[in-house]
């Protein structure tokens, strides 16, 4: 998902990068405030190991592999606002060392991989951490892994906004594409969030931030990182997205100041979809969001009910030993 | 110095020059135009006055050669953008270009030091500094600890894989929360604060 | 004379509750070599991590440890830290910066030295810990021995009173370890140097120190202790095969 140079165009990557900067900011002044000085060189070596992390390829389907983002898996080990952090400087190391992404995409990059990605996956984390119907031990796992493919799904789809916007390929066609691959590779990193946290929290639970439901994040911070990845959505996705802007209109008429909007801010490049191949694939895409959000509910659902039975016995285990 | 004269160019100037090379040529129009022909011309003479090796140069671009063609490939399904494909991919090409001529020219630390002067907040040059530092050593323990579980492994197929590799990764995030732990005591026994 | 180092009376215990150290007292002297001994897990890193003031980890109201005379306590916390020189036992650790010459740097700039003078004595450093001229290398691309020295480098740029070393020798092949034998054998003030390494104890110390179980069972002239069989069995020890026979490398 690291966007090149080239593919934005001023004012799309103009737009990212305030987001970024803003999203940086408020995780800064987050950091200062919780953060103690013995937990700072953390973060660097956090930041290496996301990237390290983000070497790894998993096969997704016949020739095609994905990698981890891992900005979900860092939400929950080290706290969102600090997971913001890690992977902008991941993200500025691939850029500035590797080459992997643009410079004046790097803002794009961040709001995607290290805002849309950490907090529109926390956010999901949180919510489900506290299903009553689980216990919480496996209500967190299943919640972190849902959320990583949550996550990604959803970084993507701002990507593809991203890309739709600057003019450089239609919605109709980024949408179907960015999201179905990233249906796909988002079970992946949902598989492998799972799988690294249960492996952390055997070992060392009270390395996980995330874990047993520590308030790291206080209401305001939720509220102003909500702000931000929902205006993001709302500028870069909802236009784009035909069915939606359709019921804008249709809502303006109803309350009568239709004459009062504004042409659009980003016109579709697709006109009015008049191509039904395109439209059927948005349709086919967003069925297959729908068999996505199943599988990974489901899958995450096994997979901590699988892992979790372990977690317990080993505590037992050492328990008793102890 | 391998890139000759031009290494001793300040990092700032050459960080400076990188950034103008890319937005100039985001901000190029969007279909193929002789003006191309500009920021292609100083980049390739760049490229042989800094002594840039070939390999280098091609890994590099092939590297990023994926990524690209595989977005700009999105940009052939509609007519509206048809025309857009090709302007995307030579501009995209050259800022990538532009970005490894800097890569090659400017180690890091030197990138991190014109950061620090444009006054990146602390938090951010620590992170990035000893992300930069340690981004080896935690290759070479996954590596060591990869070479480790392979050499007990028999076969198993995929789901062996996926586990073994998330035995990995959580026991290198463990050793880098230690290892950060001892690097917090090693910094402040030398009076950091 | 003052003493270097004087301990009185430290305990600690771990968070968990497990007793680290119990009832520790010895001094050294200005100019003393003492060795560290003991079995893995008697305490030797948590004690040594005490003279530096890195533990507890709330610094003490009362006093248990007095450097050159001046009481270890919170106040005195930055003034201890430069004047207790620690040498951490894995060298990847403490060389955190990109450049040898940053890192050893990094100790005299937080206490505000900057411009030529840093330069210089970034370059002297170097030269006592036998690494001159390795200013712009990465630490990353040293060898085990280069590091150390590196990190010794880093350690005497604070200039320390008191060299606190953990296992300096642990990974080094036989010829690193006679060259840094020789090195620490030129650098004055007092050293304090836990091991494994027997050989370096009857090479480099006139005191040893044994330290078992959080407790210190031994502390006295070097050769008596370290030939004392039977005392050095029963702490997990051996008597060093140079007493056995006479040692060529002396």
């Amino acid at each position: 998902m690291h966007l090149p140079d080239g593919f934005l165009d001023g004012k799309t990557a103009l737009l990212t990068a305030g987001a970024a900067g803003t999203g940086i900011a408020l995780a800064l002044r987050q950091v200062k405030q919780t953060l103690a000085p013995r937990q700072t060189p953390m973060l660097g070596l956090a930041a290496a190991f996301i990237f390290a992390a983000q070497m790894i390829n998993f096969p997704v389907l016949a020739g095609t592999s994905g990698h981890l983002v891992g900005g979900v898996l860092a939400g929950v080990l080290l706290g969102p606002a600090a997971a913001v952090i890690v992977m902008t400087c991941v993200l500025m190391v691939q850029c500035l060392m590797f080459n992997d992404g643009g410079l004046l995409a790097l803002g794009a990059n961040v709001f995607n991989m290290g805002i849309v990605n950490v907090w529109g996956g926390y956010f999901v984390f949180r919510l489900f951490q506290r299903m009553p119907w689980m216990e919480p031990n496996r209500a967190t796992l299943f919640a972190a892994s849902f959320a990583a493919w949550f996550g990604t799904v959803l970084a993507s789809l701002t990507c593809a906004g991203e890309i739709a916007c600057s003019g450089t390929a239609p919605w109709g066609v980024t949408f179907p594409a960015m999201a179905s691959i990233h249906i796909l590779i988002g079970l992946g990193e949902g598989l492998l969030t799972g799988l690294v946290l249960t492996a952390v929290l055997r070992a060392r639970p009270e390395l996980v931030a995330g874990w047993g439901g520590q308030q790291r994040v206080g209401g305001s911070g939720f509220l102003s990182y909500g702000l931000l990845v929902s205006l993001g959505l709302a500028v870069f996705v909802a236009p784009l997205a035909c069915p939606w802007s359709d019921g804008l209109e249709a809502v303006a008429k109803t309350l009568g100041f239709e004459h009062r909007a504004a042409g659009p801010l980003f016109p579709s490049p697709l006109g009015n979809y008049h191509l039904p191949f395109i439209r059927s694939a948005a349709t086919a895409t967003a069925l297959a969001g729908v068999a996505g959000i199943l599988v990974a509910f489901i899958g995450a659902w096994l997979l901590a009910s699988r892992l979790v039975p372990k977690l317990a016995a080993r505590k037992d285990h050492a328990n008793s030993q102890g | 110095m391998r890139c000759g004269r031009v290494g001793r160019v300040p990092p700032a100037a050459k960080l400076a020059l990188a950034f103008a090379a890319v937005l100039l040529t985001v901000l190029l129009p969007r279909k193929p135009d002789p003006l191309y022909a500009v920021p292609a011309a100083i980049l390739l003479g760049a490229v042989v006055a800094c002594r840039v090796s070939p390999i280098y140069l091609l890994r590099r671009l092939l590297w990023a050669e994926f990524f690209i063609l595989g977005i700009a490939i999105l940009s052939l399904f509609s007519p509206e953008t048809r025309p857009v494909c090709l302007a995307v991919l030579l501009k995209s090409n050259l800022c990538v270009t532009a970005m490894l001529l800097l890569t090659w020219t400017t180690p890091f630390h030197e990138i991190l030091r014109v950061l620090r002067r444009l006054r990146l907040p602390a938090v951010m040059l620590a992170t990035l500094a000893l992300m930069s530092r340690y981004l080896p050593v935690l290759g070479e323990e996954a590596r060591r600890m990869e070479r480790a579980r392979a050499s007990r492994t028999y076969g198993g197929g995929r789901r062996v894989i996926w586990r073994s590799l998330a035995t990995v990764l959580g026991q290198l995030f463990i050793r880098s929360a230690d290892r950060a732990e001892r690097i917090y005591l090693a910094m402040t026994a030398r009076g950091w604060k | 004379m003052k003493p270097a180092v004087e301990i009185r009376g430290l305990s600690y215990r771990y968070p968990r509750g497990m007793v680290a150290l119990d009832g520790i007292a010895f001094t050294v002297a200005a100019e003393e070599c003492v060795a560290l001994l003991g079995p893995n897990g008697a305490g030797k890193s948590t004690l040594l991590l005490h003279l530096n003031g890195l533990l507890p980890e709330r610094p003490p109201k009362e006093p248990s440890i007095w450097i050159d005379g001046q009481p270890l306590v919170a106040e005195a916390l930055g003034h201890i830290r430069q004047r207790v020189g620690l040498l951490f036992q894995d060298p990847e650790d403490q060389l955190i910066s990109a450049t040898v010459f940053e890192d050893v740097a990094f100790g005299p700039s937080q206490l505000g030295m900057e411009g030529s003078e840093l330069a210089a004595l970034v370059g002297r450093c170097l030269e006592s810990a036998g690494v001159a001229g390795f200013e712009n290398r990465e630490p990353h691309r040293l060898s085990q021995g280069e590091k150390r020295r590196v990190c010794l480098a880093g350690v005497l740029a604070c200039q320390p009173s008191v060299l606190v070393l953990d296992e300096p020798t642990s990974d080094l092949d036989p010829r690193g370890r006679r060259q840094f034998k020789a090195l620490l054998r030129g650098l004055p003030g007092a050293k304090i140097i836990a091991t494994h390494d027997l050989e370096l104890a009857v090479d480099l110390c006139s005191r040893v120190l044994i330290l078992d179980e959080g407790r210190l069972v031994a502390d006295g002239p070097a050769l008596p202790i370290l030939s004392d069989e039977k005392l050095m069995l029963a702490h997990g020890l051996e008597k060093p095969h140079s007493l056995f026979h006479h040692h060529p490398h002396r």
